[in-house]
């Protein structure tokens, strides 16, 4: 096709957008896309502070007081060789008292007094996958003297459960947002198909091509997609940047991601993402109205 | 040039448009389609520039089988054959010029072809003087005029017309008779589908008379009514 006639083409899919209710459809593809950039925004940085956790996850297995020293090493060993162990590091019971101790600060006065330490010698366990964790305790309650495997079980899978289902309703906004921007994008070609119902027909008994024919109108919807997402993601995007200033400066702990290439990653996916759903609208409506 | 073989055109509900019509139309020659409404008079123009497809039978159009033309194809027919409608079919916001350019400008002819064209096609048609003017300032014989100038101006080897004096005073349908007499003469085949018994009478050309979707009568230089 020729450049011309692309040009003339963009032309009419502009007029039409004059003759057709396409702000009432930018701004609800632009309420839909701003639904899901909220969402995505959250489990994204959901996802970034659970993997940082998740990273912090350690299984802890207590000795059987009774192992003799050679077999701690050959115990060492086998968990380190267990699938998805990263780093095993041995605790003996002395230095468990003493990080005790520490930990416990000035409430730890009690300890002062006993007569012998009571903590048993044992390994810290560091995984790849914080998920693996209930997996590797399994595997090495199965080793000889063990007397206790403690994790953050129900706190890793309660993390873990809760990200997938972050991800899982942020997967079905994506999904509505995109039938509902789809709808009214094509609830706005039928209109346009109508109103230059005439002409369509006069195209067609002329000798215009089918994708002459169609092509504007494809293109109307990809406007009214791309329109849509770029001002919803002007506005999550205006938003987020003041919620990064302001977390970074209040609580900088917490891992928000605030870096360019996320945020142009998300801007490209955001508008990406209205683009599918102003193209998949067109082809609703030129499919069902537009008989070439 | 236009050939059918046994055509019979059935609808959905199982209306019967065309029954076996078999017709050869030849290059150059000026046919009128006749008969009472619902006879099946625009579904067989429709057949030519494939409006609709034979149920049964076969149409061929320039050598081509038209129910066997792939999709993108049937444009390429259609750039050759020009269509006149009763109710003329103008963009009412598009002056005449471009009511008559929007023709050429789908087919993605180049601009100075279409500087070229259109004038001439106006000139044809004697509205060149009214170029400029929206569809709703002239007269129904006017706006056909402007149709015709549409339907001839891509060079069509036929031009196919389906009422196109329905809508007009006797006056003016014989003007309109001549323009297309004038196209024929210039070699352009043209099949008109027409009720107008005056037209008929006094031209003499080919008739070709449908009743109940059947060829009742192919008379090569009939009236209206034939001799009967």
């Amino acid at each position: 096709m020729k450049l011309r006639t692309m040009a003339m083409l963009g032309g009419q899919a502009l007029r039409s957008l004059r003759k057709t209710p396409a702000l009432t459809s930018i701004m609800v593809v632009m309420a839909c896309m701003v639904a899901v950039s909220v969402f995505a925004v959250f489990a994204v940085n959901l996802t970034a502070i659970g993997r940082q956790l998740q990273s912090q996850v350690q299984i802890r297995v207590f000795l059987d007081q009774n192992a003799a020293a050679p077999d701690k090493e050959a115990l060492g060993l086998s968990i380190k060789a267990l699938p998805g162990v990263t780093k095993v590091e041995y605790v003996s019971k002395d230095e468990a008292l003493s990080r005790l101790r520490l930990q416990m600060g000035d409430s730890g006065f009690f300890l002062v007094d006993l007569e012998h330490n009571p903590l048993p010698d044992s390994f810290d366990v560091s995984l790849a996958h914080a998920e693996d964790a209930r997996a590797v305790a399994g595997e090495v309650w199965k080793l000889k003297g063990i007397s206790d495997v403690i994790y953050g079980q129900k706190w890793v899978d309660n993390l873990v459960g809760a990200l997938r289902v972050l991800w899982g309703i942020t997967g079905a906004v994506a999904c509505l947002a995109l039938v509902g921007a789809s709808l009214i994008v094509s609830n706005t070609i039928r209109l346009s198909v109508f109103a230059r119902r005439k002409e369509i027909e006069i195209m067609k008994l002329v000798g215009a091509t089918d994708g002459f024919i169609l092509l504007p109108f494809v293109m109307e919807g990809l406007v009214i997609g791309i329109a849509g997402s770029f001002a919803a993601t002007a506005l999550v995007a205006a938003g987020y940047v003041g919620l990064v200033t302001w977390v970074k400066s209040v609580a900088s702990f917490i891992p928000i991601i605030g870096d360019p290439i996320h945020m142009r990653l998300a801007v490209i996916g955001t508008v990406a993402f209205g683009a599918a759903a102003g193209l998949a609208g067109s082809a609703i409506s030129v499919r069902r109205y537009l008989k070439v | 040039m236009v050939k059918m073989y046994g055509v019979t055109r059935v609808y959905a509900g199982g209306v019967q448009a065309l029954r076996g019509v078999n017709l050869s139309i030849d290059k150059g020659e000026f046919v009128f389609v006749v008969g009472p409404s619902g006879a099946g008079k625009s579904t067989l123009l429709a057949m030519i520039y494939r409006g609709t497809v034979p149920t049964r039978g076969q149409v061929w159009v320039a050598g081509r089988n038209i129910a066997r033309l792939r999709w993108h194809e049937v444009p390429l027919l259609r750039r050759r054959i020009g269509i006149v409608f009763q109710d003329f079919k103008l963009l009412p916001d598009r002056s005449v010029y471009d009511n008559v350019a929007f023709a050429l400008e789908v087919i993605e002819v180049s601009r100075r072809d279409i500087a070229k064209r259109v004038p001439m096609a106006l000139d044809m048609v004697g509205l060149a003087h009214k170029a400029q003017a929206m569809p709703d300032e002239l007269a129904g014989g006017e706006q056909q005029r402007v149709a015709i100038a549409r339907a001839i101006v891509n060079d069509p080897f036929i031009v196919i017309a389906d009422e196109p004096t329905g809508n007009l005073d006797p006056d003016t349908s014989m003007d309109i008779m001549n323009l297309l007499c004038d196209i024929n003469m210039r070699g352009t085949t043209v099949i008109m589908a027409t009720h107008n018994q005056l037209v008929v009478d006094r031209l003499r050309r080919r008739v070709v008379q449908l009743d109940e979707g059947a060829v009742v009568r192919d008379e090569l230089r009939g009236g209206y009514c034939g001799e009967a």
